[in-house]
């Protein structure tokens, strides 16, 4: 090697606490590993300013406050109810879809993910950290949209109320107990189309069902040739999630055999029967969900999390990158 | 040191299948075999599509060999465990861009098991060492491509790794950039850190390695000790410093007396352009984007 090279020289590498690979011993499975890519792409989404849809979701919260105010007392409240958890459905599915979608394809093309998995770091710990990342963006955006959108409707109510007590009040009753009833009768039907408890099990529902969809796209992509691919089968499989349950009720028939309801089974685990998550109309309509069916739900969610984890490590495993 | 090589590459052949319906294949590279001793600088050179990144990727457990073995101190690389040993810049970094350099440090630091106290002593010396203390709180979208590399440097070495893959590390950056770089790389062996660099700068290499290895259409065409490949066996250099055009001349004449020996050249040696280069600048590695503020 020439001795006569311009070299200054050169500077000390900091080595105190010796090498990393000949003191510690590789852990096979870390959740600190996993929640560091978490957190990593949580914070890539919301500096990407996913949040800007919040904008649009206030917005749409508000109007539907104000709008149709000539309906009746119910009317009114089944209109923001209907539109606030709508949209929420609507923003959590865009940021399952859109948000899982690009994560793969970017790191791949910006050559990032070298960097990620040349660290001691298994692809599935990285899957695992992608699809924690999303469902945790969607989990704080459902509890700020839930958090503005209670707000509002609670103030609608209180609103309501109040001027129905107003109208009742100015109106002439035979006797005391009767006014008194009609206080009652008017606060529970107010109150029961207002902030409820049973409400807050359709967000849990919608979350539900974004987690789902979250694990569905990023199975989706380790395969995938492209994010528009991505995003369009994506939708193709919410959408065949959604008919399936109907489908596979013509398939099977009343006296199916024992080979179509397997063939049925497996299409489920590919497309996941969304209907099933479907409560929002109920819970709107004030009907109440008993607690073991958003136990099911949950169970449910988490084994076609694990599903297409499992699978999408398959997919992945083997990638040449 | 150990007798262990930091790395050792057998017989290794990687064949990639084109997305063709004829099925058509492309062999990457075909029986590549070194070993790299532990503390060296090996340097891989060939002209671009030759096979070494492909051979990095597979060292690097990105890619699965066809046929052959590769290990990293004694662990096949193919194993998630060996790469607590391996630091990787790929060329042409691209990390998240919304991170700041500090927060690049902490992402990968806390990916090798690195946290608290232990991670902010290690991310100063770092960002000391690359001499990025002054940008650290700014996102990677504003740094330039020097500032890329040194950041992608830093993180490569997180972990104290006891290999360091670097490819194409100096490659779009400026000349005074270059040679912090390279100074940085000589650094790293004196701690006794083996360093793999790939580079198309034949200079650089030639500069900082201990050997070399040459991959041309996949295959390792010649594979050695620098001074070994480099020294030309029948010539004989001899520099001189202030020799009078009568000593010149006297020298000529008692070459020519010689029966067999031929003067091949004579005259004043150049210097490099890099080196004219900072000769000139006075080695200087400011960032331009420094003045646009």
């Amino acid at each position: 090697m020439p001795t006569d090279s311009p070299t200054s020289p050169a500077p000390a590498v900091p080595t105190a606490g010796g090498h990393a690979g000949a003191h510690t011993r590789h852990r096979f499975f870390s959740p600190g590993r996993v929640l560091t890519i978490a957190g990593g792409t949580f914070t890539q989404l919301v500096r990407m300013k996913v949040f800007y849809f919040m904008a649009i979701f206030a917005v749409a919260v508000i109007a539907a406050s104000f709008a149709f105010a000539d309906l009746e007392t119910e009317g009114q409240l089944k209109l923001l109810k209907d539109v606030s958890l709508a949209a929420m459905s609507l923003f959590s599915m865009l940021f399952a879809i859109a948000g899982t979608a690009l994560l793969l394809p970017r790191d791949i093309e910006d050559r990032t993910i070298y960097t990620i998995l040349c660290k001691p770091v298994p692809r599935l710990e990285y899957l695992l950290g992608k699809l924690l990342g999303v469902v945790w963006l969607i989990f704080i955006s459902l509890l700020l949209m839930d958090a503005l959108f209670s707000l509002v409707l609670y103030l609608k109510a209180q609103s309501i109320l109040a001027t129905q007590m107003e109208v009742i009040r100015s109106m002439k009753f035979p006797t005391r107990d009767a006014l008194e009833a009609s206080i009652a009768q008017v606060e529970d039907t107010v109150l029961a189309q207002g902030l409820t408890w049973n409400l807050q099990n359709g967000v849990l529902a919608i979350f539900f069902k974004s987690a789902v969809l979250t694990g569905v796209t990023l199975l989706l992509s380790t395969f995938a040739s492209s994010t528009i691919f991505t995003i369009m089968s994506s939708l193709a499989v919410m959408i065949i999630g959604q008919a399936q349950s109907l489908a596979r009720d013509v398939f099977l028939g009343t006296d199916a055999t024992m080979a179509p309801k397997i063939i049925a089974g497996a299409v489920s685990l590919v497309f996941p029967d969304f209907k099933g998550f479907d409560i929002v109309d109920a819970v709107v309509g004030g009907t109440p969900v008993a607690g073991m069916i958003m136990l099911k739900m949950g169970g449910l969610t988490l084994v076609y999390l694990v599903i297409h984890l499992m699978a999408a490590y398959v997919m992945f495993s083997d990638k040449e990158l | 040191m150990t007798d262990v090589p930091a790395v050792s590459i057998q017989h290794l052949t990687r064949v990639f299948r084109l997305p063709t319906l004829r099925r058509q294949t492309v062999v990457a590279v075909e029986d590549v075999s070194f070993d790299i001793a532990a503390g060296h600088i090996y340097g891989l050179i060939g002209p671009n599509g030759s096979g070494k990144s492909t051979t990095m990727k597979v060292l690097l457990g990105l890619l699965r060999a066809t046929e052959g073995k590769c290990s990293i101190f004694g662990r096949d690389s193919a194993r998630v465990d060996s790469r607590e040993d391996v630091g990787f810049l790929p060329e042409n970094p691209y990390f998240y861009r919304h991170l700041t350099g500090r927060e690049t440090l902490a992402f990968y630091g806390k990916l090798c098991g690195i946290t608290g106290a232990a991670l902010k002593d290690r991310m100063g010396e770092l960002l000391k060492l690359v001499d990025l203390e002054h940008a650290a709180d700014r996102r990677l979208a504003g740094y330039s491509k020097g500032m890329l590399q040194r950041i992608g440097l830093a993180q490569a070495i997180i972990h104290r790794p006891r290999l360091v893959v670097l490819d194409e590390p100096t490659a779009g950056v400026d000349p005074g950039g270059s040679r912090k770089i390279r100074d940085l790389i000589l650094a790293l062996r004196e701690q006794g850190i083996t360093v793999i660099l790939s580079s198309h700068l034949l200079e650089q290499v030639q500069e900082v390695c201990d050997r070399v290895g040459i991959i041309y259409k996949g295959k390792l065409v010649k594979e050695g000790a620098l001074s070994d490949l480099m020294s030309v066996e029948d010539q004989t250099e001899i520099l001189l410093r202030n020799a009078s055009p009568e000593t010149l001349q006297a020298v000529r004449e008692l070459i020519a007396s010689r029966p067999g020996t031929d003067l091949v050249s004579m005259g004043n040696p150049r210097t490099t352009l890099e080196r004219l280069f900072l000769d000139v600048t006075g080695g200087s590695t400011v960032e331009a984007r420094e003045y646009v503020k």
